[in-house]
């Protein structure tokens, strides 16, 4: 019962009745302690999930919600993780990687003991239609001696050789922990390599504990590029290879940048054609199957479009201020969502041939899908969904599901930041679950709770789900077709429906909590003992 | 009889590394304890690519826990999340050895690992009782990136384990210790076969063999926490002090062994890995020195067995064509003796430790050999790619990495070892002993088929 805002105590310990609160909404109730609390330990107002369903520390309460309307409905979120949980988190170093790294004909050169290097090296699938040279591993290798008296020389050397070896159109180099430890320079350092080389030296901040949140590696590549590259004059003896002149650029209409699309298993190749038939140019792509002469002349372009908001809606904003290039968000997963985003296009431009062709193609494009889905739709309709993603995905996801007949259950993500979830929040039904941050552990617990047919996540959380009889698939790094446009929308629902369908699952049970002895091990299994709730957070 | 010619890059930059940094060799090591969790003490990148890392190798999910260093623990050291990575780690997993491992941030911010770890005992015991906290055990292990390669972490890892749980000897327990270094499944399931016929038990440390290769079973699944079946348990730990030796089957393991050595007389044997004839009948003496037992007929059969196999397909398919092998040192040095026994010549072998074990194990293979052997240390798949366009051979042996530029010179690619992500179930067929050396040939005689036989359509006659 709720007076002036603050909980009152049941002195006898008695289980509550279900009551309504002030705005009429539930709050159901086998908590046993309940005590006041003073206005200074409200924390954030958010919906209660019911005890019952995670039992995990108090201080990971606030990273879920049930979505509801008219409340909140935003967990806490951009906060560190708990030490000593399984996080799915990653550094700031993999943020940065995850943005520059698809540049197809530039040296990535990781500064730092070879870990980093070792352990990031062409494990993402980007793919490219030119240059490989992105897909080798290249570190400094940073041994004692380097720590004891910096790392600045070798890294020197290290770039002067690999110059020298690859002659690339452009050299990144990522700080890693050490580097910020130790101090050493690394603006200094590449500016000089640059002048001795001749080329492009371009340095990144990444080092991996400089903040909570990966996403500020994204915006550091952001900021790498838009002071070192983009807008810039390729260095004297690298000619002009690769470079339209700037009167092939004045001649064309209608030329666009697409930012946060990066080509993982040729997404951007199936939104090119779709682009190129409403007849606009693209002049570079932020950075998938992209070249550094191709991202330098960016700030050409008259339109931005924003596919992943998460790592690239800071590069928008500052293109817009710099170059005054106006940008739009689109989203290419799902029928309805391309079709949205080739009509917002069109209408950019304001071109009237061009929104005639956009409505052929969306004509052309939801008919060819209609068809071919029918089968899909009828394996899939009913069967329910947990997405556990990066930022981004998390809500662009949510429609192209319920294209397919499936029901969301639950979403979240590792790294997402308040107005991530504010999309989220737009996009879910009520009822979702909302969760940020979860550890291996939780995201056990949720899914043998929630039982979805489906987990959409990323490798780490694979063999997980499946050792819990979960079917999944993938949306990450290791997918291996394109899920973008019309034609990815099929190969999506194929995915999907290969996994959920799979005849292996007929051969397991599906987990369930642990109640009788196995009659098999004919052992019993313990069940653990429940934590005692001392204080909720009641949400209005 | 030929000898070795040892090179070392002369590059300073690394290109397609061979190795990666110390904490991975110690989660390896760590996972391999029956409910064991390592604690890396490091940014979450630390332990996030190395879980990907295991994912794609043995898909299995591993369970590595993390600190999370940030800004301010850059500032004012790490002793908070330490401290509370371990009291969360131990109420919610309750796990029987947390092992923090340390990173290159934690190293050089300069914590005092075990003095976090006596204050976070202390708060564990108040929190949770002695009885319970003493169930706990936490070891320290010092791995900064820095230094060496991921061999060496594992290396120090099992030194650790060694020196804080090995109790003080007892009775004997007529028992082997068996370090297997980083290897696969497969081949700790075999080294224990080999043990059981000779009619003696091993104590593994660490015994990776079940949690990284578990069966699906929902019903029986511990989730809450996750924990894989199997795995050493802590009590065999304590009791490794008792037993008759330790045998260690790679050259870089050697200090736990030794440490078990100095500290309870327990004799220690060092490498080599028993991949092949010559090899495995050595790792078969050390048994038959510590145990005292005689050697099976079942055992003189398997590798009957393995004569049988090169008998049968060496000569004709084999002899004389030229190997490059890369990969970890051990596994290596290993198979281009196993290759020299075959009558094939290990042109070039190549790996990223400048181990000096490993430099005396080659210089053995190559008096074995018709040919100088190339060995290539302190190296990566880059200086191996040149020297291959230069001087190419018709098989390469090493892990998934080389597949790319395998594939441009046209040289096929046997995969044995660690990461092999392209293909599956390679974690789970063993390469040791006498039955992995016979399922080694099989692969590569079907490798050498399919690209020197299939293509002329050869009738393959016996």
């Amino acid at each position: 019962m709720k007076i002036n805002g603050h909980l009152m105590q049941n002195k006898n310990n008695n289980h509550l009745q279900d009551r309504k609160t002030e705005n009429g909404t539930t709050f159901f109730n086998d908590l046993a302690n309940i005590r006041v609390l003073k206005e200074s330990e409200m924390d954030i107002r958010v919906p209660e999930i019911p005890a019952e369903i995670i039992n995990t520390l108090k201080s990971r309460k606030k990273h879920m919600c049930v979505k509801k309307d008219g409340t909140n409905s935003i967990p806490s979120c951009n906060e560190a993780s708990v030490p000593g949980m399984v996080t799915q988190r990653s550094c700031v170093y993999g943020g940065a990687r995850v943005v520059l790294m698809p540049i197809t004909d530039a040296i990535h050169l990781v500064h730092g003991p070879l870990g980093c290097a070792s352990c990031t090296w062409d494990i993402r699938g980007t793919r490219s239609s030119g240059s490989e040279l992105y897909r080798n591993g290249f570190s400094t290798d940073l041994q004692e001696r380097d720590i004891v008296f910096g790392g600045e020389k070798k890294l020197l050397e290290t770039i002067i050789e690999l110059n020298q070896i690859f002659e690339p159109a452009a050299i990144f180099v990522y700080a890693t922990c050490v580097v910020g430890l130790i101090g050493d320079d690394l603006k200094r350092v590449c500016s000089e390599a640059g002048k001795i080389t001749g080329s492009r030296v371009i340095p990144v901040q990444s080092e991996g504990f400089r903040s909570v949140n990966k996403s500020l590696g994204h915006q550091l590549a952001c900021d790498a590029l838009l002071e070192h590259l983009i807008g810039t004059e390729p260095p004297q003896n690298k000619g002009n290879a690769n470079r339209k002149g700037l009167e092939d650029h004045q001649n064309t209409d209608h030329s666009l940048n697409i930012l946060g699309e990066f080509n993982v298993a040729g997404d951007f190749w199936a939104i090119k054609p779709l682009l190129e038939k409403i007849g606009v140019s693209i002049q570079a792509v932020v950075t998938g199957d992209s070249t550094v002469e191709e991202i330098a002349q960016a700030n050409l372009a008259q339109l931005n479009l924003v596919q992943c908001q998460k790592s690239s809606r800071y590069l928008a904003d500052a293109m817009e201020e710099l170059y005054n290039i106006p940008q739009i968000r689109v989203n290419f997963f799902g029928v309805e969502e391309t079709s949205a985003s080739l009509r917002a296009i069109a209408k950019f431009f304001n071109d009237p041939q061009m929104m005639e062709t956009v409505e052929k193609i969306i004509k052309s494009g939801t008919e060819g899908v209609e068809e071919s889905i029918i089968p899909y739709r009828q394996r899939l309709s009913g069967k329910k969904v947990a997405v556990y993603v990066g930022g981004n995905k998390a809500w662009s996801l949510i429609r192209a599901f319920e294209e397919l007949g499936m029901e969301v259950l639950l979403t979240g993500t590792q790294n997402g930041l308040p107005e991530d979830y504010q999309r989220i929040k737009e996009t879910v039904r009520d009822g979702t679950l909302v969760v940020d941050d979860a550890n291996a552990m939780e995201l056990a617990r949720l899914l043998g709770k929630y039982k979805p047919d489906l987990l959409v996540s990323g490798a780490k959380e694979k063999y997980l789900s499946l050792k819990m009889g979960i079917a999944f698939c993938d949306f990450n790094h290791d997918r291996i077709s394109a899920f973008a446009g019309f034609k990815g929308f099929l190969n999506f629902a194929r995915e999907v429906d290969r996994a959920v369908s799979s005849p292996v699952w007929n051969h397991s049970p599906k987990i369930k909590p642990p109640a009788k002895p196995d009659i098999l091990t004919a052992k019993s299994i313990e069940k653990k003992p429940r934590k005692e709730v001392t204080k909720i957070v009641q949400g209005s | 009889m030929s000898c070795a010619n040892v090179m070392k890059r002369d590059r300073t930059a690394v290109i397609n590394p061979l190795v990666t940094c110390q904490p991975m060799g110690a989660m390896y090591a760590v996972a391999g304890i029956r409910r064991g969790l390592p604690l890396v003490h490091g940014s979450q990148g630390c332990s996030t690519f190395v879980r990907y890392s295991f994912s794609r190798h043995f898909r299995e999910p591993s369970e590595i826990a993390v600190t999370s260093l940030h800004e301010d623990a850059a500032v004012f050291g790490g002793r908070k999340n330490l401290i509370s990575g371990i009291g969360n780690l131990a109420t919610r997993f309750k796990p029987s050895v947390i092992g923090a491992i340390s990173t290159c941030s934690s190293e050089i911010i300069g914590d005092d690992m075990e003095g976090f770890i006596k204050i976070a005992r202390e708060e564990l015991k108040q929190k949770m009782g002695a009885a319970e906290a003493d169930k706990i055990k936490i070891v320290p292990i010092s791995t900064p990136s820095f230094v060496e390669n991921h061999f060496k972490g594992y290396d120090n890892a099992i030194k650790a384990l060694v020196n804080n749980l090995a109790e003080d000897p007892t009775d004997p327990n007529g028992k082997i210790n068996i370090i297997p270094g980083i290897v696969n499944p497969g081949d700790i399931r075999e080294i224990k076969h080999i043990l059981s016929l000779m009619g003696v038990e091993g104590i593994v440390l660490t015994d990776i063999s079940d949690p990284f290769d578990s069966p699906l079973r929902p019903s029986v699944t511990e989730t809450k926490p996750f924990y894989p079946k199997g795995g050493t348990a802590v009590e065999e730990i304590f009791d490794s002090s008792n037993s008759l030796g330790t045998i260690s089957l790679c050259g870089y393991a050697g200090s736990g062994a030794q440490s078990l050595e100095k500290k309870y007389n327990v004799p220690a044997a060092v490498g080599p890995i028993p991949i092949g004839v010559q090899n495995t009948d050595q790792f078969i003496r050390n048994l038959k020195k510590f145990t005292d037992l005689e050697v099976p007929d079942s055992i003189l059969d398997e590798r009957g067995l393995l004569i049988d196999s090169m008998a049968d397909l060496s000569s004709r398919y084999l002899f004389g064509r030229k190997v490059a092998i890369f990969g970890d040192p051990a596994i290596s040095a290993g198979i281009a003796r196993f290759v020299c026994e075959l009558g094939m010549i290990p042109s070039v072998v190549c790996t990223g430790v400048e181990n000096p074990e490993f430099v005396s194990e080659m210089e053995t293979v190559a008096k074995e050999s018709d040919e100088t052997v190339d060995v290539m240390i302190g190296s990566d798949l880059r200086a191996l790619e040149v020297r291959l366009e230069e001087d190419p051979v018709e098989l390469m042996i090493g892990h998934s990495d080389g597949r790319l530029f395998g594939k441009q010179l046209d040289i096929p690619l046997i995969r044995v070892g660690y990461p092999v992500y392209d293909r599956v179930g390679y974690h789970r067929i063993p390469i040791v002993g006498y039955n992995g050396s016979v399922n080694l040939i099989d692969r590569i005689t079907n490798t050498v088929f399919e690209k020197y036989y299939d293509k002329e359509h050869w009738k393959l006659q016996q």
